[in-house]
């Protein structure tokens, strides 16, 4: 009878992608995450959820070492990726942004054409042939963006010139394009209106096949709606981490449950 | 009203909790056949397999309703997919009564097959079945047809299944006071008349349902207890 259960959230891997272990985060003075270990799969859609200042965006900006360019914020404990330290020195922090994808809150599309905005990534990481290879990639990533349709005769417009919701799909779509393995994305829809908001996290749905996804929300109703596996973060702390339907339906951990419910923020 | 979310995989949850209603369904409409029958032809092999099946059923229903309240937790539906979902929670209920009324049924079966057969009892009640199956079925297709017109047609038709009832209850009352020894097989035939007819007020619960999906609003309680015979005796 299996058979006849909701297959959606089925996670079809358990296969690891970033296994973190011990991760300490301190701005200055400031312990921003304390002792997280977290384990987050191949194609799969992770939510991070907390109230402001819990850390969730910290620790996803340890992911791909964005965290590296504040003086002031010193990472320790062990992030890997396939199995690779990610702080390892011989990592090339650039190399390892082409692999670790990112979108932020707000779209912030190089003030160049469509075209452009996708094709820098490529470029920079000589992922191109020729020129019709460029243009491959580019019809695709923005295909993948769900905005193909929508840019498709102006590929040569500005990319600022795009309202907020195509921007945000421009800006997946230019992640995309140098074929990450982790797509990294912090609130991607909190400046976009709830149909643009439906566009993207029916994309980060597809993007699950290729990808594994990781997503910070302040949504409660985002992170339930787009993902597989849901962590809690709480004053630094992950304090249940576990599979989405069950973090809303059934959570193990009180301060989960009083977060989730609307009684501590 | 556009037929699709933009996310897709809502739609496929909602597919799938209609597709588990269907299953269920289908395994109701067949215990009260079968049920039926074994009862006709003093069958208690069938009658056990009838009881041994109601797991099944029983089983869907805990598994509508744990992803129905996922449905809830994680999609927050609204207006016709929260009906929708609302829906499917008490068809399930209802439908896992009439399952269980179909067992019972069964069980009766086993007891009167080592009595003396009262008549052409079990034929009419068999017919009496065949018609709450046949309405099931309409209810369900309605369902999934979203047809109120049916739905309503369904409700109607639980006039015919009571009027069979109070029909049988006035026959046995007879042979009871003919022969006290048909009391015995006359309390078990009636308390089965008693069943299939409460299994028609789950399928007219159903139906309601299916209004209540399609419109918003449940169908006026209109229809006059047109027989009072049970009330008299």
């Amino acid at each position: 009878m299996n058979d006849m259960r909701i297959v959606e959230r089925d996670v079809e891997t358990n296969d690891v992608k970033i296994a973190a272990k011990d991760v300490q985060v301190h701005y200055g003075d400031t312990h921003a995450i304390k002792d997280v270990s977290v384990d987050i799969e191949d194609k799969t859609v992770t939510a991070f959820i907390g109230p402001s200042g819990c850390g969730k965006s910290t620790f996803l900006r340890c992911i791909n070492r964005m965290n590296d360019t504040i003086d002031v914020c010193r990472v320790t404990g062990d992030i890997r990726i396939d199995d690779q330290d990610i702080y390892d020195p011989k990592v090339d922090p650039v190399q390892l942004r082409a692999k670790v994808g990112m979108v932020f809150q707000k779209p912030n599309p190089f003030p160049k054409s469509i075209y452009d905005n996708v094709a820098y990534g490529p470029r920079i990481h000589g992922l191109a042939k020729n020129k019709s290879d460029l243009d491959d990639i580019v019809e695709r990533s923005l295909r993948r963006g769900a905005i193909w349709e929508e840019v498709k005769d102006r590929l040569h417009a500005p990319g600022t010139g795009l309202s907020g919701g195509q921007q945000q799909r421009l800006c997946i779509a230019r992640a995309v394009a140098t074929e990450p393995e982790v797509l990294l994305m912090d609130e991607p829809c909190s400046a976009l209106d709830p149909i643009a908001t439906a566009q993207v996290e029916e994309l980060i749905d597809e993007l699950r096949e290729n990808y594994s996804v990781v997503i910070v929300t302040h949504s409660m109703q985002q992170a339930a709606r787009v993902s597989q596996k849901t962590a809690f973060f709480h004053l630094g702390n992950l304090v249940e981490y576990g599979e989405t339907g069950q973090i809303f339906t059934n959570p193990t951990d009180p301060r989960t449950e009083s977060y989730i419910t609307g009684r501590i923020g | 009203m556009q037929d699709q979310h933009i996310a897709s995989a809502f739609d496929r949850d909602l597919e799938a909790i209609q597709a588990q209603i269907m299953k269920m369904g289908g395994l109701v409409e067949n215990a009260i056949l079968e049920a039926a029958i074994s009862l006709e032809t003093r069958d208690e092999e069938r009658a056990e397999l009838v009881r041994k099946g109601d797991k099944a059923i029983d089983a869907l229903e805990e598994m509508i309703n744990e992803e129905a309240a996922r449905v809830i937790a994680l999609r927050a539906p609204t207006a016709i997919d929260l009906r929708l979902v609302l829906s499917v929670i008490k068809v399930s209920a209802n439908l896992e009564r009439i399952g269980d009324y179909a067992k019972n049924l069964a069980k009766r079966t086993s007891v009167l097959s080592q009595m003396a057969p009262v008549n052409d009892s079990a034929g009419a009640l068999r017919r009496m079945a065949k018609e709450v199956e046949r309405m099931l079925k309409d209810a369900l297709d309605a369902y999934i047809a979203r047809d109120a017109e049916l739905a309503q047609d369904v409700i109607d038709r639980d006039a015919e299944v009571d009027q069979m009832y109070n029909a049988l209850f006035r026959e046995f009352l007879t042979f009871m006071m003919e022969d006290p020894r048909n009391i015995t097989a006359c309390m078990h035939l009636h308390f089965i008349a008693k069943n299939i007819e409460r299994m028609g007020d789950h399928v007219t619960s159903i139906a309601e349902q299916v209004v209540y999906l399609v419109t918003g609003a449940t169908p006026d309680e209109t229809r006059q207890k047109a027989d009072k015979t049970s009330l008299q005796a």
